[in-house]
């Protein structure tokens, strides 16, 4: 049984370990530098993130409290990754930092409660995986101890998260009360689609999609991603969002599928209004990070059109979709943590001629925008493809005619910056960017994803016959 | 008009019960003060009061109405509300903690069996921590409400030693709790009468002698006595918290922290040494009245002699300062309570054979 | 009427009526003294239901603890009447509007869900809330949750020393 629980629990047990490896470190007496403490960090990370891929099995622990198969061991697979990723690209910002370790225990605290909200099978277990998942990212926000921008989104985060967990938790109680059960592979038989039971759905609904920051919850995505440091914005945007549509999609499809009628119109709803929002919106920012903020929110809605189409290639496109998200969106913000850890310049007339200057970082980032904008054959047009065929299941040609056109528009605004990267000239353009090691990697890594992961067949082969759908 | 069905006799009998500990508990806190100030005269070599009555007795009587006659000052600027409201919290939370002591074993009147303990509650302790908990706002809805610098600055610095310590003191607790298995006072004060030798055995000073200390240091920093006494310095801080307070409202400030000092003495004798025991006599081999009584002159011995423990320990030692109270607090006393839990619960775990 | 009917109905009307007061009061410290009455409300609830531990704790850690903090920001920010911004009247209806919508909403909901409609609650009989089986049920079946909110809490404390010690 011990043995059990050590296999079976290897994700959470990992970050655990390093979690204390940290804590003592920092409440024992050596005195270690910055730059020894990253090192540290980053080499325990890779540990987690290859001893991840080796002998996992299926199985549930503590009742029904705990459960992993192999789709739950890629999901978490890529959530490490991502950690992994955003952990070598702060390291710029991170060196002259106070807080080193306090960085990274908050982050992988908060990686924890994303892995036991993945693996639970119980309302109850979600429920604290998503509070550990978000309140060390409120913490983690307000790490531009100096700046005021910073705190103001640390507690635009805190606000808004702690009132739709509170939404969120009066849906989770109206369920228990008009079921009588929290697990996951109870709950399906009890419903019965009465008024109380939609009502409790539509608040859980409602708690999820802040989570997502699916229109019209996504007040808190731009101020939040602004003020941040970027490396924290980085995990908000990626990892964050990436465990939450695991659940999302895992949730829906298990638990509420008797309403099912009633969340595909939702999700239609929504995807509609958050890509046209979202797109507008970004049409309009001067701020790279608040036009990244939007497009990611446009992005989103393209997911929910994927989850709506409540089939294996549902789980599995929206599965394949933050894989590739992973890597493009880490390599258009690594390059903009770069920018901003040596020059703090954010907005998009200081990226000009960039391309005089950096031409590795201005390639990075064009690849990266062009795979936001589904442009082939970087993995992004790959991975909207796969999600607007498993939307298309459904048949309702408006969903995919307005996912067409906003793709178009949303083409407008990352050509724009790629224009302003290579085209126009600039008085004084950002100076030459020196990057150490660790953002060398994770650019190579990035790019490295972003083109194998579409072009290698594999890759969506594997994930799609791991998926479920129904 | 339909007759409520309650229990009019339950009533009675809870409200007399009632009326006697709260009156009990006055002349005792009464008296306490002047306890105080013959102690602090015999370890400062003088008299004390001896000219209200015959040996000073009156003395107490005599503070009081001159606390009643003086004038009722209230400042202008301040919230009137709150302002009464102060010291009206602080005597209430007080007064509610006697409602759990087991005050002895059961009396048979007229055939009936009174129970000599006003709420045998199966979460006894829980409901002392929880008045204690509020027993803060008392402190700070005063101190605020005298719209004091002064008076704010003491109060927030008396709330923030009292949570410091209510932690500690819960902490203390869990092990005495583990060895027990319940948390009503009455079954604690039972498991310990079961002791060989009267009774004297079974007291759980013998088996929690960190938690008795850790719980008698955090008992004294909750009652504001000193060493702890820093939100009323008299040298310091003008008069602490209540500086703005005159006429009775002072008196109910100071006379709720005698209060508070007689139950946490009590409370300490519940759950250490045996609550209502008489120590070397067997009680189960006498009249159920008899018993009951040697019990109450047992349990008011006890306790007064933990009043006289304050007191010498206030006359003796100089006042904490305010980092130095908080050092102790959190890292002194919660390790501590943390360690004899974890020793506690491995002896219990080894005796059972896991 | 039995007791436990009355004592229900009282202890919803205080609930309600503080609840109102505590967003009605203009001065920021009754606000919090107003919501302390609604946790005591709730917890007489709790008790009625025979939930002791769950009513006790209730009061320990909010009304002991949480609402002493909410106190200590409210007084050394010296929170008042003055401070508060003025907000636009079209945000002050749009509000009432969607606070009024959803109510309405869920008081029909609750009032047509069969689930609810002709039953009474367990008053003085269950047994779940008694601290002995609370205990036992928390050790064995909710472990991991309880543990997991351990780890909750030191990363809670780990981010507030980071925010808020004077650098």
């Amino acid at each position: 049984m011990l043995n059990d629980f050590f296999i079976l629990m290897k994700f959470e047990l990992l970050p655990a370990v390093i979690f204390f490896v940290l804590l003592f470190i920092k409440v024992g007496t050596a005195e270690l530098s910055n730059a020894s403490i990253i090192r540290l960090a980053n080499i325990l990370l890779f540990i987690n993130l290859v001893a991840g891929f080796f002998y996992n099995k299926d199985g549930g622990m503590f009742g029904d409290m705990f459960h992993t198969n192999a789709l739950i061991v890629l999901q978490k697979s890529i959530l490490n990754l991502g950690i992994f990723i955003v952990s070598l690209q702060a390291e710029a910002w991170l060196r002259t930092h106070k807080h080193v370790i306090e960085f990274y225990l908050l982050l992988l605290s908060s990686l924890m409660g994303m892995f036991f909200m993945i693996s639970g099978a119980n309302l109850l277990m979600f429920y604290l995986g998503l509070e550990l998942a978000t309140i060390p990212l409120a913490a983690l926000a307000n790490f531009d101890l100096e700046k005021r921008k910073s705190s103001e989104a640390a507690m635009k985060l805190i606000m808004s998260s702690a009132f739709s967990s509170g939404l969120l938790l009066f849906g989770i109680s109206l369920m228990y009360g008009t079921t009588g059960t929290l697990g996951f592979a109870q709950l399906p038989a009890l419903l019965n689609g009465s008024n109380l039971q939609v009502f409790a759905f539509v608040l859980l609904f409602a708690g999820f999609a802040f989570k997502i920051s699916v229109v019209p919850f996504h007040l808190w995505t731009a101020d939040v991603y602004e003020g941040a440091p970027v490396p924290v914005t980085s995990f908000l945007s990626v990892v964050s969002k990436g465990a939450f549509i695991f659940v999302f999609a895992s949730v829906l499809y298990t638990v509420f599928k008797p309403l099912a009628d009633t969340w595909y119109h939702m999700l239609f709803l929504l995807s509609v209004l958050t890509m046209v929002i979202g797109n507008l919106f970004a049409l309009r920012q001067q701020n790279i990070k608040r036009m990244l903020a939007f497009s990611s929110i446009a992005q989103m809605g393209f997911i929910l059109i994927g989850i709506s189409g409540s089939s294996q290639a549902g789980t599995a496109s929206a599965v394949y979709f933050v894989l590739v998200y992973v890597f493009t969106n880490l390599a258009a913000f690594g390059v903009v943590a770069l920018v901003s850890a040596q020059t703090g310049k954010e907005d998009i007339t200081d990226y000009k001629g960039f391309h005089a200057t950096n031409p590795v970082l201005a390639w990075v980032l064009a690849i990266a925008l062009f795979s936001l904008a589904g442009v082939p054959p970087t993995a992004g047009f790959f991975g909207k493809f796969f999600l607007i065929m498993a939307g298309a299941a459904k048949q309702n040609y408006w969903l995919i005619t307005i996912a067409a056109l906003n793709m178009i528009v949303s083409l407008y605004y990352y050509l724009n910056l790629v224009k302003a990267l290579f085209m126009d000239a600039n008085a004084s353009p950002v100076p030459k960017i020196t990057f150490g090691v660790y953002a060398k990697l994770a650019i190579v890594i990035c790019i490295a994803g972003m083109v194998l992961s579409g072009l290698a067949s594999v890759v969506y082969e594997y994930i799609y016959n791991l998926s479920t759908g129904f | 008009m339909i007759l409520l069905t309650l229990d009019w006799a339950f009533i009675i009998e809870k409200l007399i019960l009632i009326a006697i500990v709260v009156s009990a508990s006055l002349v005792i806190a009464m008296y306490a003060t002047y306890a105080e100030r013959k102690v602090a005269a015999v370890m400062q070599d003088r008299r004390g009061p001896n000219r209200a009555g015959p040996f000073g007795l009156l003395q107490p009587l005599a503070d009081g109405m001159k606390l009643f006659f003086k004038e009722e000052i209230i400042p202008n600027s301040s919230n009137k509300f709150l302002f009464i409201m102060g010291p009206a919290l602080a005597m209430l939370t007080a007064m509610m903690t006697s409602a759990v002591v087991p005050w002895g074993n059961k009396l048979e009147i007229f055939g009936t069996t009174v129970s000599l303990q006003i709420a045998d509650i199966n979460i006894g302790i829980l409901y002392v921590f929880g008045v204690v908990s509020l027993g803060v706002y008392g402190i700070m809805i005063g101190g605020w409400a005298s719209n004091n610098k002064f008076s704010l600055l003491a109060a927030l610095r008396g709330a923030s030693q009292v949570i410091s310590y209510e932690l500690a003191m819960g902490l203390s607790l869990i092990a005495l709790l583990m060895m027990t298995g319940s948390l009503s006072l009455k079954t604690i004060v039972e498991e310990q009468m079961k002791g060989g030798w009267g009774g004297i055995l079974g007291w759980n000073i013998w088996y929690q002698p960190l938690g008795f200390l850790i719980f008698f240091v955090c008992a004294m920093a909750e009652c504001n006595r000193a060493p702890f006494d820093l939100p009323e310095a008299e040298s310091e801080l003008n008069m602490g918290y209540h500086q703005e307070y005159s006429s009775m409202k002072l008196g109910f400030y100071l006379f709720s922290e005698y209060i508070n000092m007689f139950i946490s003495c009590a409370i300490i004798t519940t759950l250490f040494f045996g609550g209502y025991d008489m120590p070397f006599i067997d009680e189960s081999s006498m009249s159920v009245n008899m018993a009951a009584l040697i019990g109450i002159v047992a349990f008011m011995a006890k306790i007064f002699f933990f009043i006289f423990v304050f007191m010498w320990i206030r006359w003796t030692l100089p006042r904490f300062r305010y980092d130095q109270l908080m050092n102790l607090g959190w890292k002194g006393l919660i390790p501590l309570a943390l360690a004899n839990m974890l020793i506690t619960g491995a002896v219990i775990l080894a005796r059972q054979g896991f | 009427m039995s007791t436990s009917e009355i004592l229900f109905w009282f202890l919803s009307v205080l609930a309600l009526f503080s609840a109102i007061m505590v967003l009605v009061s203009k001065n920021p410290i009754h606000s919090v003294l107003w919501l302390i009455v609604v946790f005591f409300a709730i917890s007489g609830h709790y008790l009625l239901l025979n939930a002791q531990f769950l009513a006790i704790v209730n009061i320990i850690v909010y009304a002991g603890a949480i609402m002493v903090l909410f106190l200590f920001v409210i007084m050394l920010m010296n929170l008042n009447k003055e401070t508060e911004p003025s907000r636009n009247i079209w945000m002050k209806f749009s509000g009432v509007i969607s606070g009024g919508l959803l109510l309405w909403i869920f008081v029909s909901a609750t009032r047509s869900a069969g689930e609810i409609v002709g039953k009474t609650a367990m008053i003085k009989e269950g047994s779940i809330g008694l601290i002995e089986n609370l205990g036992k049920v928390l050790f064995t079946q909710y472990a991991l949750p309880f543990e997991i909110s351990s780890v909750l809490f030191l990363s809670a404390m780990v981010g507030a020393v980071v925010i808020g010690k004077k650098q």
